[in-house]
């Protein structure tokens, strides 16, 4: 069974707009990693928040066609069992952030779980540590630089254990030791079975993703392995993902 | 003389021990393009709201064209230095695109159709004309970092600091803006780039200066020849 399954998913942020996503169908396999990518303002992130279920639950355009995660349909999904099973890192993660310390923010979602005090703390631990972040511990979210706050919401998401994880530009604040360290969290998550679907612009950065997704004006132009879609230089130029 | 001169500037953030940054002297010039790099969290963005006085330092002292920074108010610096956030949700507030692009010059009492000009422009050239009417906060993250971007230029400052400018942009929109910029560094407007973005640094700098932990690691020195390696 896929993972992710979408098909014919359209979406308009108010009823008569412009479609956004025209007539989406994809999926994505358990263990796999497929990057979306395409011109600024092509649909990458509401793709993201259709998928997150985050537009079914709290935004008020026109969603139609179907998502389903792991066989179940996101539409019949509310709050905590759609987050057990979803876990979207935003783009900007001012709007992700919101506890006093970056200890707390993690702890937030395991703590809504009611989960055990000593589970979560070894939670909290494990995911500081997995990102290199231990230090941040005690700080407040907001006082961090924007590639430390990147590395705390993906630490906030990653405490869920979500079985597919949509990461949207998470290493776009990052320096070249944090890009790498979140690729090796992203491959290492792949190799336990995680389906991951990140939206990037800087495609050598995600060389490592199994299939590239390319969408323009809400339409999906190509689906394709990563190292043929990354090869065909042809395709990439004409349609300005590279210069 | 340097446009910006900073001698030994130490910051804190309240209730930090740690200083954000410690001792840094650094001068700026307006016929070069400037790169600063450095780690997550090694106090790249502090500097640059310390260079407009939206920070004051705990020691040292700021000077703009030799003057002290203290003695500006915000607005003389802002027509002066104009600066791009590193989120650009944190600088668009106007109800329409248009609007915001045309901010900064209708405060400065430019005429309307002049505005209207560099509007149409901006809006042009970095391919927002057909968002004009839009509510800013609307639009895609790389639309909006386009956005701030343009808003910022239309007021054609001396001095532009641009703080991540690439982060949401894709590979096209990224060209534009290298091209853009380079034009405004022909018209003798100095320059200063906050980014992880190695190949968009090394393609735009002539001069690269890496922070760590708050204090000045290396400096290329004036239209030097360092590259950066991410």
């Amino acid at each position: 069974m896929e993972a992710v399954v979408v098909q014919g998913l359209t979406y308009q942020y108010q009823p008569g707009g412009p479609f956004v996503l025209k007539g989406l169908d994809f999926q994505v396999g358990r263990g796999e990693i497929v990057v979306v990518t395409g011109l600024s303002g092509c649909g990458k992130s509401t793709l993201c928040f259709c998928l997150s279920g985050a537009i079914r639950h709290n935004r008020d355009g026109v969603m139609a066609g179907e998502v389903g995660v792991n066989g179940k349909n996101i539409r019949e999904m509310r709050g905590a069992s759609l987050a057990l099973e979803v876990g979207m890192v935003f783009q900007d993660p001012d709007t992700q952030l919101f506890s006093p310390t970056v200890e707390d923010e993690i702890a937030f979602a395991p703590e809504n779980l009611c989960l055990p005090p000593d589970r979560i703390r070894e939670t909290v631990d494990h995911v500081l540590d997995l990102l290199g972040v231990a230090a941040l511990r005690e700080a407040n979210p907001y006082q961090l630089s924007g590639g430390e706050k990147q590395l705390v919401a993906l630490a906030a998401v990653l405490a869920l254990d979500p079985p597919v994880l949509i990461v949207d530009e998470v290493m776009s604040q990052l320096d070249a030791g944090g890009r790498k360290k979140v690729a090796a969290v992203l491959e290492r998550l792949r190799g336990m079975g995680k389906t991951i679907i990140a939206v990037e612009h800087n495609l050598e950065a995600v060389a490592f993703a199994d299939r590239l997704i390319v969408l323009e004006n809400g339409a999906l132009v190509r689906l394709d392995r990563a190292e043929t879609l990354l090869a065909d230089r042809n395709f990439m130029t004409a349609r300005r993902l590279i210069c | 003389m340097s446009f910006l001169k900073l001698s030994q500037v130490t910051f804190f953030y309240p209730r930090k021990l740690k200083p954000a940054l410690t001792g840094l002297n650094l001068g700026l010039e307006k016929d070069e393009i400037t790169a600063i790099v450095g780690p997550n969290g090694s106090g790249k963005t502090t500097l640059t709201k310390l260079m407009i006085g939206v920070l004051q330092p705990a020691e040292g002292e700021i000077q703009l064209e030799g003057r002290p920074i203290a003695g500006y108010s915000l607005a003389e610096i802002g027509r002066r230095i104009g600066y791009v956030f590193q989120n650009p949700d944190l600088q668009l507030f106007c109800s329409s695109v248009a609007e915001e692009v045309g901010f900064g010059l209708t405060n400065q009492g430019c005429e309307p159709a002049t505005v209207e000009e560099k509007v149409d422009f901006y809006l042009d050239y970095f391919e927002l004309a057909a968002y004009r009417n839009a509510f800013p906060l609307h639009l895609s993250q790389g639309e909006k970092q386009r956005l701030a971007i343009a808003a910022v230029l239309a007021n054609e400052p001396e001095f532009l600091i641009l703080d991540e400018p690439t982060i949401g942009l894709d590979a096209y929109r990224k060209k534009l803006l290298e091209d853009y910029l380079k034009k405004v560094a022909r018209l003798g407007r100095g320059m200063l780039l906050i980014s992880h973005d190695a190949p968009f640094v090394n393609r735009m700098a002539e001069r690269v200066v890496t922070i760590e932990n708050g204090r000045i690691q290396s400096d290329s020195g004036r239209k030097g020849n360092a590259v950066y390696e991410a």
